[in-house]
Protein backbone atom coordinates (compact mmCIF):
# COMPACT_ATOMS: atom_id res chain seq x y z
CA UNK A 1 0.00 0.00 0.00
CA UNK A 2 1.24 3.48 -0.89
CA UNK A 3 1.99 5.71 2.06
CA UNK A 4 4.01 8.80 2.92
CA UNK A 5 5.91 9.54 6.12
CA UNK A 6 6.34 13.26 6.74
CA UNK A 7 6.87 15.74 9.58
CA UNK A 8 3.60 16.74 11.23
CA UNK A 9 2.24 20.25 10.70
CA UNK A 10 0.15 22.28 13.11
CA UNK A 11 -2.91 21.31 11.08
CA UNK A 12 -2.25 17.61 11.82
CA UNK A 13 -2.74 18.11 15.56
CA UNK A 14 -6.46 17.29 15.42
CA UNK A 15 -5.66 13.92 13.82
CA UNK A 16 -2.75 13.32 16.20
CA UNK A 17 -4.93 13.96 19.24
CA UNK A 18 -7.56 11.58 17.81
CA UNK A 19 -4.90 8.88 17.46
CA UNK A 20 -3.45 9.61 20.92
CA UNK A 21 -6.87 8.71 22.32
CA UNK A 22 -7.03 5.55 20.17
CA UNK A 23 -3.62 4.51 21.53
CA UNK A 24 -4.75 5.20 25.11
CA UNK A 25 -7.82 3.00 24.51
CA UNK A 26 -5.51 0.24 23.20
CA UNK A 27 -3.34 0.65 26.34
CA UNK A 28 -6.53 0.28 28.44
CA UNK A 29 -6.16 3.75 29.99
CA UNK A 30 -8.51 5.99 27.93
CA UNK A 31 -9.18 8.44 30.78
CA UNK A 32 -5.45 9.14 31.17
CA UNK A 33 -5.31 10.95 27.80
CA UNK A 34 -6.18 14.49 28.86
CA UNK A 35 -4.37 16.53 26.23
CA UNK A 36 -6.20 18.70 23.70
CA UNK A 37 -5.16 19.38 20.11
CA UNK A 38 -4.67 23.04 21.07
CA UNK A 39 -2.01 22.01 23.60
CA UNK A 40 -0.27 19.90 20.97
CA UNK A 41 -0.32 22.91 18.62
CA UNK A 42 1.13 25.14 21.31
CA UNK A 43 3.78 22.73 22.59
CA UNK A 44 4.90 21.19 19.31
CA UNK A 45 5.03 24.26 17.13
CA UNK A 46 6.44 27.00 19.35
CA UNK A 47 9.97 28.42 19.24
CA UNK A 48 11.45 25.70 21.47
CA UNK A 49 9.09 22.79 20.84
CA UNK A 50 8.66 20.14 23.53
CA UNK A 51 8.33 17.40 20.92
CA UNK A 52 8.53 16.57 17.23
CA UNK A 53 6.12 14.35 15.34
CA UNK A 54 6.01 12.34 12.12
CA UNK A 55 2.76 11.19 10.53
CA UNK A 56 1.93 8.36 8.14
CA UNK A 57 -0.45 9.45 5.39
CA UNK A 58 -2.26 7.41 2.73
CA UNK A 59 -3.75 8.72 -0.53
CA UNK A 60 -7.50 9.58 -0.66
CA UNK A 61 -8.37 6.31 -2.39
CA UNK A 62 -6.97 4.35 0.60
CA UNK A 63 -8.50 6.45 3.36
CA UNK A 64 -9.85 4.72 6.49
CA UNK A 65 -13.47 3.63 6.77
CA UNK A 66 -14.14 6.84 8.72
CA UNK A 67 -12.47 8.97 6.05
CA UNK A 68 -9.04 9.61 7.58
CA UNK A 69 -5.87 9.83 5.49
CA UNK A 70 -3.51 10.49 8.42
CA UNK A 71 -3.37 6.97 9.82
CA UNK A 72 -0.30 6.73 12.05
CA UNK A 73 2.16 8.87 13.99
CA UNK A 74 5.39 8.86 15.96
CA UNK A 75 5.87 11.50 18.66
CA UNK A 76 9.37 11.93 20.05
CA UNK A 77 11.73 14.36 21.78
CA UNK A 78 15.41 14.66 22.64
CA UNK A 79 16.83 13.66 25.99
CA UNK A 80 20.31 13.28 27.43
CA UNK A 81 22.26 10.46 28.98
CA UNK A 82 25.04 11.69 31.23
CA UNK A 83 26.85 8.48 30.34
CA UNK A 84 26.49 8.40 26.56
CA UNK A 85 25.13 11.77 25.37
CA UNK A 86 22.12 12.82 23.24
CA UNK A 87 19.25 10.38 23.02
CA UNK A 88 15.92 10.37 21.20
CA UNK A 89 12.92 9.23 23.23
CA UNK A 90 10.00 7.76 21.28
CA UNK A 91 6.99 8.76 23.36
CA UNK A 92 4.32 7.27 21.05
CA UNK A 93 4.27 5.03 18.00
CA UNK A 94 0.83 4.19 16.63
CA UNK A 95 -0.77 2.90 13.45
CA UNK A 96 -4.55 2.55 13.11
CA UNK A 97 -5.51 -1.15 13.26
CA UNK A 98 -6.85 -1.33 9.67
CA UNK A 99 -3.45 -0.15 8.35
CA UNK A 100 -1.22 -2.50 10.30
CA UNK A 101 0.92 -5.13 8.63
CA UNK A 102 2.01 -2.77 5.82
CA UNK A 103 5.33 -1.60 7.28
CA UNK A 104 4.00 1.79 8.50
CA UNK A 105 5.10 1.21 12.11
CA UNK A 106 8.57 0.04 11.11
CA UNK A 107 8.80 2.95 8.66
CA UNK A 108 7.96 5.48 11.38
CA UNK A 109 10.40 3.88 13.84
CA UNK A 110 13.22 3.90 11.29
CA UNK A 111 12.54 7.51 10.37
CA UNK A 112 12.73 8.55 14.06
CA UNK A 113 16.03 6.65 14.38
CA UNK A 114 17.35 8.44 11.26
CA UNK A 115 16.28 11.88 12.51
CA UNK A 116 17.88 11.10 15.86
CA UNK A 117 21.15 10.04 14.25
CA UNK A 118 21.25 13.28 12.26
CA UNK A 119 21.07 15.09 15.60
CA UNK A 120 24.00 12.98 16.91
CA UNK A 121 21.82 10.81 19.14
CA UNK A 122 23.50 7.61 20.26
CA UNK A 123 20.41 5.96 21.74
CA UNK A 124 16.72 5.58 21.00
CA UNK A 125 14.58 4.85 24.06
CA UNK A 126 10.90 4.18 24.66
CA UNK A 127 8.61 2.47 27.13
CA UNK A 128 6.19 -0.37 26.56
CA UNK A 129 3.60 -2.04 28.78
CA UNK A 130 4.63 -5.42 30.14
CA UNK A 131 1.45 -7.15 28.85
CA UNK A 132 1.77 -5.66 25.36
CA UNK A 133 3.35 -8.72 23.74
CA UNK A 134 2.90 -7.69 20.07
CA UNK A 135 4.72 -4.40 20.73
CA UNK A 136 7.39 -5.99 22.93
CA UNK A 137 8.04 -8.58 20.22
CA UNK A 138 8.14 -5.87 17.54
CA UNK A 139 10.72 -3.78 19.41
CA UNK A 140 12.78 -6.82 20.38
CA UNK A 141 12.86 -7.83 16.71
CA UNK A 142 14.29 -4.38 15.91
CA UNK A 143 17.13 -4.96 18.38
CA UNK A 144 15.75 -3.13 21.45
CA UNK A 145 16.74 -4.39 24.89
CA UNK A 146 14.36 -4.41 27.84
CA UNK A 147 16.31 -2.51 30.50
CA UNK A 148 13.69 -3.11 33.19
CA UNK A 149 14.12 -6.87 32.82
CA UNK A 150 17.87 -6.90 32.19
CA UNK A 151 19.11 -4.14 34.51
CA UNK A 152 16.22 -3.40 36.89
CA UNK A 153 15.40 0.16 35.80
CA UNK A 154 12.04 1.51 37.04
CA UNK A 155 10.26 4.69 35.98
CA UNK A 156 9.34 6.91 38.92
CA UNK A 157 6.93 9.85 38.77
CA UNK A 158 5.71 12.83 40.78
CA UNK A 159 2.47 14.43 39.58
CA UNK A 160 -0.62 16.27 40.86
CA UNK A 161 -0.63 17.41 44.48
CA UNK A 162 2.56 15.45 45.26
CA UNK A 163 4.44 17.44 42.60
CA UNK A 164 3.06 20.73 43.98
CA UNK A 165 4.09 19.75 47.51
CA UNK A 166 7.61 18.89 46.39
CA UNK A 167 8.00 22.17 44.49
CA UNK A 168 6.77 24.14 47.52
CA UNK A 169 9.66 22.80 49.53
CA UNK A 170 12.33 24.18 47.18
CA UNK A 171 14.80 26.50 48.89
CA UNK A 172 14.15 30.19 48.35
CA UNK A 173 16.55 31.88 45.91
CA UNK B 1 25.10 22.94 57.28
CA UNK B 2 24.86 25.97 55.06
CA UNK B 3 24.50 25.21 51.37
CA UNK B 4 23.17 26.97 48.28
CA UNK B 5 21.49 25.71 45.13
CA UNK B 6 21.98 27.59 41.87
CA UNK B 7 21.79 27.11 38.12
CA UNK B 8 24.88 25.43 36.66
CA UNK B 9 27.12 27.44 34.37
CA UNK B 10 29.72 26.25 31.85
CA UNK B 11 32.53 26.51 34.44
CA UNK B 12 30.75 23.91 36.57
CA UNK B 13 31.16 21.21 33.92
CA UNK B 14 34.46 19.99 35.38
CA UNK B 15 32.83 19.29 38.75
CA UNK B 16 29.66 17.89 37.15
CA UNK B 17 31.79 15.48 35.06
CA UNK B 18 33.59 14.42 38.25
CA UNK B 19 30.32 13.79 40.05
CA UNK B 20 28.76 11.96 37.07
CA UNK B 21 31.63 9.49 37.38
CA UNK B 22 31.10 9.20 41.14
CA UNK B 23 27.40 8.47 40.55
CA UNK B 24 28.25 5.85 37.91
CA UNK B 25 30.63 4.18 40.38
CA UNK B 26 27.80 4.09 42.94
CA UNK B 27 25.57 2.51 40.25
CA UNK B 28 28.40 0.03 39.56
CA UNK B 29 28.86 1.05 35.93
CA UNK B 30 31.73 3.56 35.87
CA UNK B 31 33.13 2.09 32.62
CA UNK B 32 29.88 2.98 30.84
CA UNK B 33 30.53 6.73 31.08
CA UNK B 34 31.64 8.16 27.76
CA UNK B 35 30.51 11.77 28.24
CA UNK B 36 33.40 14.15 28.95
CA UNK B 37 33.61 17.63 30.47
CA UNK B 38 33.87 19.03 26.93
CA UNK B 39 30.71 17.13 25.83
CA UNK B 40 28.82 18.64 28.78
CA UNK B 41 30.04 22.13 27.86
CA UNK B 42 28.86 21.71 24.27
CA UNK B 43 25.64 19.81 24.96
CA UNK B 44 24.46 21.84 27.95
CA UNK B 45 25.54 25.36 27.12
CA UNK B 46 24.95 25.79 23.40
CA UNK B 47 22.03 27.59 21.71
CA UNK B 48 19.68 24.59 22.00
CA UNK B 49 20.96 22.74 25.05
CA UNK B 50 20.10 19.07 25.55
CA UNK B 51 19.91 19.54 29.31
CA UNK B 52 19.95 22.02 32.20
CA UNK B 53 21.77 21.63 35.50
CA UNK B 54 21.65 22.88 39.06
CA UNK B 55 24.49 22.52 41.54
CA UNK B 56 24.66 22.43 45.34
CA UNK B 57 27.54 24.35 46.81
CA UNK B 58 28.95 24.66 50.34
CA UNK B 59 31.05 27.54 51.73
CA UNK B 60 34.87 27.26 51.66
CA UNK B 61 35.06 26.20 55.30
CA UNK B 62 33.04 23.05 54.53
CA UNK B 63 34.89 22.00 51.38
CA UNK B 64 35.89 18.34 50.95
CA UNK B 65 39.38 17.11 51.76
CA UNK B 66 40.18 17.38 48.01
CA UNK B 67 39.01 20.99 48.08
CA UNK B 68 35.61 20.72 46.36
CA UNK B 69 32.82 23.12 47.23
CA UNK B 70 30.45 21.87 44.53
CA UNK B 71 29.13 18.78 46.26
CA UNK B 72 25.90 17.84 44.50
CA UNK B 73 24.00 18.33 41.26
CA UNK B 74 20.82 17.58 39.39
CA UNK B 75 20.62 17.41 35.63
CA UNK B 76 17.21 17.69 33.91
CA UNK B 77 15.49 18.44 30.63
CA UNK B 78 11.96 18.95 29.35
CA UNK B 79 10.07 16.04 27.90
CA UNK B 80 6.48 15.38 26.85
CA UNK B 81 3.63 13.10 27.76
CA UNK B 82 1.13 12.67 24.94
CA UNK B 83 -1.47 12.14 27.67
CA UNK B 84 -0.78 15.03 30.01
CA UNK B 85 1.55 17.42 28.20
CA UNK B 86 4.75 19.09 29.34
CA UNK B 87 6.94 17.14 31.71
CA UNK B 88 10.37 17.50 33.27
CA UNK B 89 12.78 14.57 33.38
CA UNK B 90 15.46 14.43 36.05
CA UNK B 91 18.36 12.48 34.49
CA UNK B 92 20.69 12.59 37.52
CA UNK B 93 20.43 13.51 41.19
CA UNK B 94 23.61 13.16 43.24
CA UNK B 95 25.11 14.35 46.51
CA UNK B 96 28.65 13.37 47.56
CA UNK B 97 28.51 10.75 50.35
CA UNK B 98 30.01 12.96 53.07
CA UNK B 99 27.25 15.57 52.50
CA UNK B 100 24.29 13.21 52.64
CA UNK B 101 21.69 13.29 55.39
CA UNK B 102 21.46 17.10 55.28
CA UNK B 103 18.48 17.40 52.89
CA UNK B 104 20.64 18.60 50.03
CA UNK B 105 19.26 15.89 47.72
CA UNK B 106 15.73 16.86 48.68
CA UNK B 107 16.52 20.54 48.03
CA UNK B 108 17.92 19.75 44.56
CA UNK B 109 14.92 17.62 43.62
CA UNK B 110 12.46 20.23 44.91
CA UNK B 111 14.21 22.88 42.86
CA UNK B 112 13.83 20.75 39.71
CA UNK B 113 10.11 20.33 40.56
CA UNK B 114 9.74 24.09 41.06
CA UNK B 115 11.48 24.89 37.76
CA UNK B 116 9.33 22.29 36.02
CA UNK B 117 6.08 23.73 37.39
CA UNK B 118 7.21 27.23 36.38
CA UNK B 119 7.64 25.89 32.82
CA UNK B 120 4.10 24.45 32.83
CA UNK B 121 5.03 20.83 33.49
CA UNK B 122 2.57 18.35 35.00
CA UNK B 123 5.00 15.55 35.78
CA UNK B 124 8.50 15.06 37.13
CA UNK B 125 9.85 11.73 35.87
CA UNK B 126 13.10 9.83 36.36
CA UNK B 127 14.37 6.26 36.69
CA UNK B 128 15.94 4.35 39.54
CA UNK B 129 17.47 0.88 39.73
CA UNK B 130 15.31 -1.63 41.56
CA UNK B 131 18.17 -2.74 43.86
CA UNK B 132 18.90 0.86 44.89
CA UNK B 133 16.79 0.68 48.03
CA UNK B 134 17.99 3.91 49.73
CA UNK B 135 17.08 5.93 46.63
CA UNK B 136 13.83 4.07 45.97
CA UNK B 137 12.75 4.57 49.61
CA UNK B 138 13.71 8.25 49.46
CA UNK B 139 11.72 8.94 46.29
CA UNK B 140 8.64 7.02 47.43
CA UNK B 141 8.71 8.77 50.82
CA UNK B 142 8.63 12.13 49.01
CA UNK B 143 5.36 11.26 47.29
CA UNK B 144 6.41 9.73 43.98
CA UNK B 145 5.06 6.44 42.67
CA UNK B 146 6.71 3.57 40.81
CA UNK B 147 5.24 3.69 37.27
CA UNK B 148 6.92 0.40 36.35
CA UNK B 149 5.60 -1.53 39.38
CA UNK B 150 2.13 0.13 39.38
CA UNK B 151 1.38 0.45 35.67
CA UNK B 152 3.71 -2.11 34.07
CA UNK B 153 5.82 0.17 31.85
CA UNK B 154 9.22 -1.21 30.86
CA UNK B 155 12.18 0.91 29.65
CA UNK B 156 13.42 -0.17 26.22
CA UNK B 157 16.55 0.90 24.40
CA UNK B 158 18.12 0.62 20.93
CA UNK B 159 21.78 1.57 20.58
CA UNK B 160 24.98 0.64 18.74
CA UNK B 161 24.51 -1.66 15.78
CA UNK B 162 20.78 -2.09 16.35
CA UNK B 163 20.31 1.69 16.12
CA UNK B 164 22.58 1.96 13.04
CA UNK B 165 20.50 -0.71 11.36
CA UNK B 166 17.21 1.03 12.20
CA UNK B 167 18.44 4.37 10.92
CA UNK B 168 19.34 2.94 7.51
CA UNK B 169 16.63 0.54 6.43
Amino acid sequence: MHFKLRPATKEDCKEISRMILELAVYEKMPDQAKISHEELERDGFCQNPFFECLVAEVPEENKSKDGFTVVGYALYFYTYSTWKGPTVFLEDLYVMPEFRGNGFGKGLLCKVAKVGKEKQCVRLQLSVLDWNTPSRDFYAAQGAQDLTDSEGWHFIRFDGQKLDNLANEAPKD
Amino acid sequence: MDFSIRAANVEDCKDIARMILELAEYEKVADHVKVTQRDLEQDGFSKNPFFHGIVAEVPEQHKTKEGHTKIGYALYFYSYSSWSGRAVYMEDLYVMPEFRGKSIGKALMSKVAQLGLAAGCNQLNFTVLDWNKPSMDFYLSQGSFDVTADMGYHCMRCEGEALEHLAQP
